[in-house]
């Protein structure tokens, strides 16, 4: 019978190709560039490349790949990404952006991001950029293993040499912006709208960003209670709720829609998005349809309050396009170096799409008299006059985290070990 | 209405279940169908209800042909069957399952349903509470609940498969008072017996069938003598019997009962001893099965104890009756007794391994070929069993009968085979017996357990006899005991 | 000669194929279909999957790391399904067998033992994991009269919460509450890999190794016989005095032993740490693997190789298409339903024959 005789010539041919593997993939591991500091130069690299020649030889072309932990529409996080792409490849001739969006290993069971990050180095790509703090193990471990990629890792530390994760890798770089300043805006805003004095916070996943976002919506919030509206800070009401990740993965994190109506049943009247995606906004337009009077902060997006104008206050938002211009732009003219790039938003005008890193949009919703305040308010952030992460600052559990007269460095902002005191809600302190 | 089944065939692979059967039914009628198990009455039914399809033959109702795909389809003509095992869903209340199948749109009218129910439910004086949930009625409540299902849906014609299996006697003298009611308001019976008495209480004419095959019709008075005859065949002279020398006590049963949720059998008490053959006759549920089953170690006795080669196996699990030598052969060959999908050689692997651990397969298919040999089995070692012949199918089952085999307890082990086959697998079977087994075997065929059985034990509705010697047996009187006479 | 000694259906294994065929035809015609509607173009999206697949020999290997935790958990279903067994709970074994790896090496990796060992121990881990899982299907089963699909089903979702509560609870990361995974661990705890590849060789070893004894229990042992028994009939197995509880349970410890070490190379290998999504979906996937090879260890490797290949190779679509690459999972889903189709079309087509020529007394 036939078949017989094909199952063992299957598993020959397992075998076969086993061994063929172990002895053929030896050299494709030794070509790792000498030049260690300035990788990734627009020279021929001798990488393991596809069959087909890749048209990326043309001098001034580069070819750059995004991974996008969500939907490349999400309204959040990944869209932000994705319009910076596309920002780059407008602004600088011959930069052409490939990406893989939905990058989670939920979304796409059975693959890492460094697998699909090869993928688009076989497209041609020569930059890759990871897009989340989810990505962070697996961006390192594609860095290390192909030096001669350029690598860009938002949100992460590996690269910054005075932090506590400094890894020295010369082919990974980290940019971030100063979301802490949007996020007291953001803050500052929800203070001023409230009418019940109870903030909710819709967070993601609970790590040292996360908490240091949270303490900064507070932070805003709780100045512009006390300064604008002289109320007392023991009246405001300020919660935070965590769903486990970025967005929501059913059956794995908590709900985020069923957390926005939480908040809004139990009388918190403004939510705050600290997630990818815009669950709180729309729960908030259908709490006002039902005659309830909700507000939202969205995140991540500039577009983001398009999606329920009337209940949205603004949107604190990333803009990456300048920031990964610079990075490509720099790979192109062989001048590129790792950096750890932590960038705030262009006080004169922090709207300004070329220049600032971070924004605030004021969305509809927003009343005349707390868009003035909220003016000055950003003006007083903007000239240092107002400077909220100077001490004391109270840890949640109490302990002195900022002595009285000192501002918080930037490490003691970065890896905020827990919530402050004045939240409520989970911290997992750091041991 | 009237019905007329023409020329009727239908087999299940190689069993022909009927062959060339012609039916004719008048309005107003209840019509008898008569014959011992597996004779195909049921078969025959099901094809007029739309259950089956037949291979060949034509119904015609009221003279126009008509052709069931499913009993839905049988049941828009007007044709409605209750079966002898109630198919209704136990878990549900008496109303859900008379709504079951309703074609009333998509909704469902509750009111005018019960209303319906209770309305019929008193004109037959009938006890049903609707709301009472199925499970906790008896057989005969059950059966009231189908009919008038029946009935509500509007069937004019009714066949009962065996209604009386199970019922209590007033059940029984309240049912045959509706049929009669029915059948005079011009609805046609078919009532499916075997039981003599039943047919001269109640049916009009009689239609008697034998193997698949029309044996005759018979209308009242009825004569017993010549009904027991159509559905058994003529006596044929008795051979000479050779009397084994009884042995040692093999089996030994004491204040023995058994029974399921329909029938509770009579004590018992029974020793067989090694080399004799004890038939058990009766027709299909009278108990005969169920006391079978419990010797095998599968059906839990309620009382009583039952001792194998003087070893107390009272409430042992099977494994522990097939460790004591205790073999049982199911009637349903491929259902209980062979694995269809496995081959000869893989049913012999089952039950004669080589005790290693690795089947060495060129081993296993000689051993295989010697016992087709030995067992006379048409078909080659990589032959699956479900393409066997029925005959083939019993030798098979014969060969897979390990031993040392101390008791042998087999079901029917010539239904549907031919004269020569039957012959061989009895000459098997005193074989056994002469080299010193303990056997019990269940046949409709009263005329082989008088010619090979040492003593025959009779069942009528979950009554045992006394084991009587075969030699003081006629097939008269045997006929009569089965058919619940004559006790 | 042995090759006769294997029950066949009667049609000849050229019909057999026919059908076989015949539906991977349809199963393209209809995610050909599937792809005009997209408006996608059909041609160009197949070049890129088989691209994608086999472009380069990483990728031809990439194809070899799917392949080898679903030819774990194939092999093990295919006891199962030779039970005559429907083990739904395979996902949840996946998953035992992964956060058991991980239990030992989080309490082992600080210790002075060599990787190698701790390693081995996080495998052997693993396959108790899942068979302890699976034990309780069959315990459910033979003693509580819970249908395997059912129990198969809670003890899934009981699985998915263990898991959750893990790594959101006492095996979270110092510092973070996040449902993306658990620390990963160090590096010389990773299952070694071939130089430049993501294949390990060792997983591979362990994938071939699960399929030659699944292929040898079940042709030549008797346990295999007794399984196939039981699937096929099991009260006249029973009747014949197999134990059959006994065997349901070997045949559920076999199969949850083998996706538990899935589940434990999932974690060593792959994705180094414990994530929710561990099991990467491939217990279902398993069960289509073993539908589509028509049950048999010989069909299901390259069943299961295509399947993995289809995984790796659809990874090109969003990329170069800008479609969703579940479109494999359509791809895959169409081939099961097709085949089953056919085997349905097959059973009416062989049926009429057979009572003709059954009739050979």
């Amino acid at each position: 019978m036939v078949p017989h005789r094909y199952r063992w010539i299957i598993a020959s041919l397992f075998l076969s190709v086993a061994l063929a593997l172990a002895a053929c993939a030896q050299p494709a591991a030794t070509p790792a560039p000498a030049t260690a500091t300035a990788p990734a130069a627009p020279q021929p690299t001798p990488t393991a490349a596809p069959a087909q020649p890749t048209p990326t030889a043309a001098p001034k072309g580069i070819i750059f790949g995004m991974l996008l932990v969500g939907p490349y529409n999400d309204r959040g996080w990944s869209q932000a990404h994705y319009e910076a792409g596309k920002y780059v490849e407008k602004k600088l001739p011959g930069a052409k952006m490939l990406y893989i969006d939905k990058v989670n290993p939920a979304d796409r069971p059975g693959t890492t991001a460094s697998q699909l990050a090869e993928e688009l180095v076989a497209q041609g790509a020569k930059v890759i950029i990871f897009n989340s703090d989810d990505h962070k193990d697996e961006a390192i471990k594609f860095a290390r293993a192909h030096p001669d990629i350029v690598v860009i890792h938002a949100s992460g530390d590996d690269a910054w040499k005075e932090g506590k994760n400094y890894k020295g890798i010369p082919n990974l770089a980290n940019v971030m912006g100063q979301m802490e300043y949007g996020k007291m805006i953001a803050g500052c805003a929800a203070a001023l709208t409230t009418q019940t004095g109870k903030i909710g916070y819709l967070g993601p996943l609970i790590n040292d960003e996360t908490r240091r976002l949270a303490a900064s919506a507070y932070l805003g919030a709780k100045y512009c209670w006390e300064k604008y509206l002289n109320k007392p800070a023991a009246d405001l009401k300020f919660k935070v709720t965590w769903i486990g990740f970025w967005f929501h993965i059913p059956g794995v994190t908590a709900d985020p829609t069923q957390v926005a109506q939480d908040f809004i049943n139990s009388g918190y009247d403004v939510i705050i998005s600290g997630i990818d995606t815009t669950e709180a906004l729309r729960e908030a337009a259908k709490a006002t349809q039902a005659g309830k009077k909700v507000w939202a902060i969205p995140y991540d997006y500039i577009g983001a309050c398009e999606e329920a104008p009337d209940v949205c206050l603004g949107v604190p938002y990333f803009n990456w396009g300048p920031s990964y211009l610079a990075h490509i732009k720099a790979v192109l003219e062989g001048t590129w170096k790792p950096s750890w790039d932590w960038v705030g938003p262009d006080w004169k005008d922090i709207n300004n799409p070329d220049t600032s890193h971070v924004g605030f949009v004021k969305g509809k919703a927003l009343s005349p008299e707390a868009s003035a305040r909220l003016d000055e308010f950003i003006k007083g952030l903007g000239d240092g006059s107002i400077q909220l992460w100077k001490g004391p600052i109270r840890l949640q559990d109490g302990t002195l985290y900022v002595e009285e007269g000192k501002v918080a460095t930037p490490q003691q902002i970065w890896y905020l070990p827990q919530l402050l005191e004045g939240m409520e809600g989970q911290s997992v302190p750091t041991k | 209405m009237k019905v007329e089944m023409r020329h009727i065939s239908k087999s299940f692979g190689p069993v022909r279940a009927l062959q060339d059967v012609s039916l004719t039914v008048e309005a107003g009628t209840i019509h008898g169908l008569l014959g011992e198990n597996g004779a195909g009455k049921t078969t025959l039914m099901k094809i007029l209800s739309g259950y089956l399809r037949p291979d060949r033959g034509e119904i015609f109702l009221d003279g126009r042909p008509v052709r069931f795909t499913s009993p839905a389809e049988g049941l828009r003509h007007g044709i409605g069957m209750l079966h002898q095992d109630p198919m209704d869903f136990p878990a549900m209340s008496v109303l859900d399952n008379f709504m079951m199948g309703h074609e009333g749109g998509f909704w469902l009218d509750r009111r005018g349903a019960r209303r319906a129910l209770q309305e019929l439910a008193r004109q037959f004086g009938f006890d049903l509470d609707p709301d009472a949930r199925v499970d906790r009625l008896t057989v005969g409540e059950r059966q009231q609940l189908e009919l008038l299902r029946l009935l509500w849906r509007g069937v004019r014609v009714l066949i009962l498969d065996e209604p009386t299996t199970g019922i209590s006697a007033p059940q029984k003298v309240r049912l045959f008072e509706t049929l009669r009611r029915l059948a005079g308001e011009g609805k046609t019976i078919i009532f499916v017996t075997h039981k003599l008495e039943e047919v001269e209480e109640l049916c009009h004419r009689v239609t008697v069938l034998r193997q698949g095959h029309l044996a005759g019709e018979a209308t009242p008075p009825y004569s017993p003598q010549r009904l027991i005859e159509m559905m058994f065949g003529r006596p044929l002279p008795m051979p000479e019997r050779q009397p084994v020398p009884p042995g040692e006590p093999v089996l030994e049963i004491q204040n023995l009962v058994v029974g399921d949720h329909r029938l509770r059998l009579s004590r018992a008490n029974l020793i067989v001893r090694s080399g004799e053959i004890i038939g058990l006759a009766g027709m299909e549920g009278s108990g005969q099965q169920l006391f079978m089953r419990a010797c095998a170690g599968l059906v839990r006795p309620w009382e009583g104890s039952i001792r194998v080669r003087g070893k107390d196996l009272t409430g042992k699990p099977y494994h522990a009756f097939l460790e004591a030598g205790v073999l049982f052969v199911p009637a349903n060959r491929l259902e209980e007794g062979l694995i269809p999908g496995l081959t000869l050689t893989e049913h012999f692997q089952l039950v004669y391994p080589n005790g290693r651990y690795l089947i060495d397969w060129e081993q296993a298919r000689a051993e295989a070929q010697r016992r087709i040999r030995d067992f006379n089995i048409r078909g080659k070692p990589e032959t699956v069993v479900e393409a066997l012949s029925g005959g083939n199918q019993q030798r098979t089952l014969l060969a897979l009968i390990r031993t040392p085999a101390h008791l042998l307890l087999l079901e029917h082990p010539t239904r549907g085979l031919d004269v020569e086959s039957s012959m061989w697998v009895w000459r098997r079977l005193k074989e056994r017996a002469q080299e010193g087994a303990a056997l019990m075997v269940i046949s409709s065929d009263l005329q082989e357990l008088l010619q090979y059985c040492d003593r025959i034990i009779v069942f009528f509705s979950g009554r045992i006899s006394e084991p009587i010697a075969a030699e003081e047996l006629t097939l008269d009187r045997l006929g009569h005991m089965i058919a619940g006479r004559g006790w | 000669m042995k090759e006769v000694l294997l029950p066949r259906a009667r049609p000849s294994r050229w019909v057999e194929f026919g059908f076989q065929g015949l539906s991977i035809l349809m199963a393209l015609l209809f995610t050909t279909l599937v792809l005009l509607m997209a408006g996608a173009p059909p041609i160009e999206a197949y070049r890129q999957v088989l691209e994608g697949a086999f472009g380069s020999l990483k990728r031809a290997t990439d194809i070899l790391v799917a392949w080898v935790p679903l030819m774990l958990v194939t092999s093990g279903l295919l006891l199962t399904f030779t039970a005559g067994l429907w083990n739904i709970g395979v996902e949840g074994q996946i998953v035992l067998g992964a956060i058991a790896a991980t239990g030992l090496m989080r309490a082992l990796q600080e210790t002075s033992l060599p990787p190698s060992l701790i390693l081995i121990l996080a495998m052997a881990a693993g396959m108790v994991g899942g068979a302890a899982w699976a034990s309780l299907v069959g315990l459910l089963k033979i003693y509580g009269g819970v249908h395997e699909i059912f129990g198969g089903l809670g003890l899934n979702f009981v699985a998915t919460t263990m898991i959750l509560w893990l790594i959101f609870g006492p095996w979270k990361r110092p510092g973070i509450g996040s449902m993306s995974g658990t620390e990963p661990f160090p590096e010389h705890l990773w299952l070694p890999v071939f130089p430049g590849l993501r294949l390990s060789p060792w997983a591979l070893l362990l994938a071939l190794l699960s399929v030659a004894l699944v292929y040898v229990l079940l042709r030549n042992t008797y346990f295999g016989l007794r399984l196939k028994a039981i699937g096929k009939n099991i009260r006249a197995a029973h009747r014949l005095g197999v134990p059959t509880a006994r065997y349901l349970l070997l045949a559920l410890l076999g199969c949850g032993a083998m996706a538990g070490l899935a589940g434990a190379i999932q974690v060593t290998a792959v994705y180094h740490r414990l994530i929710p999504p561990i099991s990467s979906g491939y217990g279902y996937l398993g069960l289509l693997v073993a539908m589509l090879a028509n049950y048999r260890v010989s069909w299901s490797v390259p069943v299961a190789f295509f399947f993995a290949a289809l995984n790796i190779g659809s990874i090109q679509l969003p990329i170069t298409l800008k479609l969703d690459s579940t479109l494999s999972g359509v791809m895959q889903g169409a081939l099961v339903l097709f085949v089953l189709l056919m085997q349905g079309a097959r059973a009416r087509w062989r049926s009429k024959p057979v009572t003709e020529q059954g009739d050979d007394a």
